[in-house]
């Protein structure tokens, strides 16, 4: 089963370990320009805003459609959307066409790059401490959502529940 | 270019605007990186009688050769220079990313030379760099600063490190921001960059730090991270920041100890619990780059703003001024942070000034008319917005403790101050004003008398703060508390093999624990790293770092190199300090504090360490740390040891050591018997 990368933007305290451990992953050096995860960072009012930034890995992605070199496809083995970087002609076409601005071209490859999942086992979820990214099998990915967003309501149903028997006992 | 290195230091000479570039391997060699570079840059480029405020001072901004990496906290920035507060080392330690960024744009070191003949702000953009015109950025705040920069380049992505009002009024105890709630705030550096006429710093780099063996650098990262997230302490550290500890510790009465406050529980309803406050106004957790943590809270007050703001920030606008109402303490913190001053600094001259007050040795005659009562609204906001403005007697209180001193002893007849200069009752280390935590514990007096810089936050004896700390139980049960304080003094007898190394009254073991802090806490200053991560709170060791530098540079370094290159720092930093004219007799805390006992709090009545205590504590530290007992100068013997020749003939030249007896070897210690290292391993 394809895993995807879930982001919990609420979750993020814009460490941005995932862009770094993305780039030494990815080409040996630290660098979050080349790296394929971008937190996008907000400070103004004295607020801090922060956003990951990264493939969604779409199911109809118009990177891939739009590609004039047939260079993006899709990998059989983990689901991700994958540049391969002979045919690719860093015309950012990708780039521009993205929904999220996930896509880059990188100078030093020639071309595209973004995020593959690791080959399955994506590193920044390694290193993000808040479980802002994490790595789930595609098919639970919503289950997990709803399940987390309900938690709440579920805190909330306790909270305001009758009185359980010790009280019922202490009112006697 | 060398793995985890940009390579390159990038000198800027503001006065003629020329750029110079060395090879950082000249200084990294010896001293690897971050404050070890910074304090030998300085060493080498400012001459000992330098006005702090003039010209010829010289401001470094280093990072270290983990800085940008994922090794955990690696996004500090050293910054140092001559300090316009103690007239000695000046010294200051960022968070953020400007650091990082710096290494993306290809500079591990940044020098400010000279003085610019008109307001300018440096743009780097990786090689490209430059000096821009910033009048229209005169009197901005910090975060309008960065957010003009950021259009002015049309840049988005560019690190801001800028001044406020305060640094550009020369305030001496100014602070550089970069992100929101990051400061370098204590020593005056920002009133160094505004002597200098430099609004801001802007950086902004696309290139990469390149690493040596990415598979094991990945591994000794996470493994690093790992241990950090599986800490006893990490998910309170997460979640909470220090709220508890902070507040415990106020409770205590470890913070705010002093005369000022002998005696008052001035907020017996809690007023001033710091995580009520968080729960009601919390926006987010944040932190630096690179960092697990987020130690620090985001808040948002309406009507007020957002600010971010963490650990000594709570005790100083609050409790060091005896003010509970923390809506008022927002305010003043974040004005602080938007003027760009210091607020432990001002929180403490304030307190000077009301402690003068309430003893009836200054009136309101002599403070344009403020009457600066305890806690008082109007008092706090009159003095600081006068202090940050330079206006009046806060024109006089901006030029630091000594100066008001004099200037307050000149005006009040000698009977009215008990025959004493006002200055005795100044809380401050070579007039440095002191963070609230109290000097009246053996341990943290000692801190406080050798540390760098001239305050004890590098070289403080951590688990004697939580056993104090430990004693209010906050957030704590009662087998908690208890457990915190086994736990803590265990670790304290493990280090020193003293039995009573916990207990805050005895001396044994204390200077061990203090000489060990500075070594840990420097060898994350040298890696560009927070040391939070240290054994401060989290106990990274030496071996953590060693193997991310291993990996990361492709040789071998040891946990035993980085720690002779912490010790090699502090005798570089030492010696400097020793050329200034600093000695035995300046290290030391406010004589007032001698022998008198935490004034309030779950601790009252506790400790008191005595001047025979201290200077006791300051024998066996300097025997431990290799500096010559009666003077405190670094011994030949030990400057020849960690490969500083040439720092013991500058002494030597300069009259501090006496003249090598003959001909030595460089390298080997002389035989002794020339006078100046003969007696320093045994304590007096």
């Amino acid at each position: 089963m394809a895993t995807v990368l879930t982001v919990a933007a609420e979750k993020c305290t814009g460490c941005r370990l995932c862009e770094l451990a993305c780039s030494v992953r990815n080409y040996g050096e630290s660098n979050p320009v080349r790296a394929r995860v971008y937190v996008v960072r907000d400070e103004s009012e004295g607020l801090v805003g922060t956003v990951p930034v990264v493939c969604q890995q779409c199911v109809e992605p118009l990177c891939v459609e739009l590609c004039p070199a047939t260079a993006l496809s899709r990998s059989d083995e983990t689901g991700a959307v994958v540049v391969d970087t002979d045919r690719c002609l860093g015309c950012r076409s990708c780039v521009q066409v993205c929904p999220f601005g996930a896509p880059s071209v990188d100078r030093r490859l020639g071309a595209a790059q973004k995020c593959d999942l690791c080959d399955g086992d994506p590193t920044c979820v390694k290193f993000c401490p808040t479980g802002a990214l994490t790595a789930v099998p595609e098919d639970e990915e919503a289950l997990r959502l709803r399940r987390t967003r309900a938690s709440a309501y579920l805190a909330h149903l306790r909270d305001v529940a009758p009185a359980g028997s010790d009280d019922e006992e202490a009112s006697r | 270019m060398t793995s985890l290195y940009a390579g390159t230091i990038l000198w800027v000479d503001l006065t003629t605007g020329a750029v110079r570039r060395t090879p950082t391997e000249e200084y990294a060699a010896r001293f690897l990186g971050g404050r070890a570079v910074d304090a030998r840059l300085i060493y080498d480029n400012v001459a000992p009688g330098t006005d702090p405020l003039g010209p010829d001072n010289v401001i470094v901004f280093g990072t270290g050769p983990l800085s940008g990496t994922l090794f955990p906290g690696c996004s500090r920035l050293d910054v140092m220079a001559l300090s316009p507060v103690t007239g000695l080392l000046g010294n200051a330690n960022i968070g953020g990313d400007w650091g990082a960024e710096l290494k993306f744009a290809g500079y591990d070191h940044l020098v400010l030379t000279g003085s610019s003949p008109t307001p300018v702000y440096l743009n780097i953009r990786n090689e490209t760099v430059e000096l821009r015109d910033a009048t229209s950025l005169l009197g901005a705040a910090t975060s309008e600063t960065r957010r003009a920069i950021a259009d002015e380049l049309d840049s988005p992505d560019v690190k801001v490190l800028c001044i406020g009002p305060a640094g550009e009024n020369q305030v001496t105890y100014a602070s550089i921001h970069s992100n929101v709630g990051n400061s370098a705030a204590r020593t005056g550096m920002g009133a160094v960059l505004g002597s200098k006429n430099v609004k801001a710093l802007a950086v902004r780099g696309t290139g990469g730090i390149a690493i040596t063996d990415k598979e094991r650098f990945l591994e000794a990262c996470l493994a690093a991270h790992t241990f950090i997230r599986s800490h006893q302490d990490y998910e309170e550290a997460h979640t909470a920041g220090v709220m508890d500890g902070e507040y415990g510790f106020v409770l205590s009465g470890g913070e705010a100890s002093g005369d000022g406050h002998q005696g008052v529980d001035f907020d017996p309803e809690g007023k001033t619990d710091f995580r009520a406050f968080w729960k009601r106004y919390g926006y987010q957790r944040t932190g630096c780059m690179g960092c697990p943590v987020h130690c620090m809270e985001n808040l948002h007050v309406p009507g007020v703003g957002g600010a971010v703001v963490s650990c000594e920030m709570y005790p100083q606008l609050s409790w060091e001024v005896r003010n509970s109402d923390m809506r008022l303490w927002f305010e003043l913190v974040r004005f602080s942070q938007e003027q760009g001053v210091d607020n432990t600094s001002a929180a403490i001259v304030i307190q000077w000034v009301m402690e003068l007050y309430e003893k009836g040795i200054v009136d309101e005659t002599l403070l344009d008319g403020i009457v600066p009562v305890w806690g008082d609204r109007d008092a706090l906001w009159g003095l600081l917005k006068k202090i940050v403005a330079r206006e009046g007697i806060g024109d006089t209180l901006a030029q630091g403790l000594k100066a008001a001193a004099d200037h307050f002893d000149a005006l009040v007849p000698a009977e009215r101050r008990g025959g004493r200069s006002t200055y005795e009752l100044a809380m401050q280390v070579n007039n440095n004003p002191m963070y609230g935590i109290t000097d009246r514990v053996s341990s943290l007096a000692l801190g406080y008398a050798v540390g760098r810089r001239s305050d004890l936050i590098s070289d403080i004896d951590i688990p004697q703060f939580n056993i104090i700390a430990a004693s209010a139980q906050v957030g704590q049960t009662q087998e908690e508390a208890q457990h915190a304080i086994q736990f803590e003094t265990d670790r304290v007898i493990a280090l020193t093999g003293e039995e009573r190394a916990g207990d805050g009254d005895a001396l044994d073991g204390k200077a061990m624990i203090v000489h060990d802090m500075g070594i840990a806490t420097g060898i994350s200053d040298i890696a560009g790293s927070c040391k939070w991560h240290t054994k401060w709170f989290l106990d990274l060791s030496p071996e953590h770092y060693a193997a991310a530098l291993t990996a990361g540079l492709g040789r071998e370094v040891t946990a035993e190199e980085l720690r002779a290159v912490s010790l090699r720092m502090r005798s570089v930093e030492r010696a400097y300090e020793c050329r200034l004219g600093r000695r035995r007799e300046n290290d030391t805390i406010p004589r007032k504090e001698f022998g008198k006992p935490i004034s309030r709090g779950t601790a009252k009545g506790k400790y008191g360490v005595t001047e025979a205590q201290l200077e006791q504590l300051k024998d066996e530290y300097y025997a431990l740390r290799g500096w010559d007992l009666a003077t405190g100068v670094p011994t030949r013997a030990t400057l020849l040891e960690q490969g500083l020749d040439d720092i013991a003939r500058d002494l030597a030249a300069a009259g501090i050591l006496p003249a090598a007896a003959g001909p030595t070897t460089a390298g080997i210690a002389p035989a002794g018997g020339d006078g100046d290292g003969a007696d320093v391993v045994r304590p007096r």
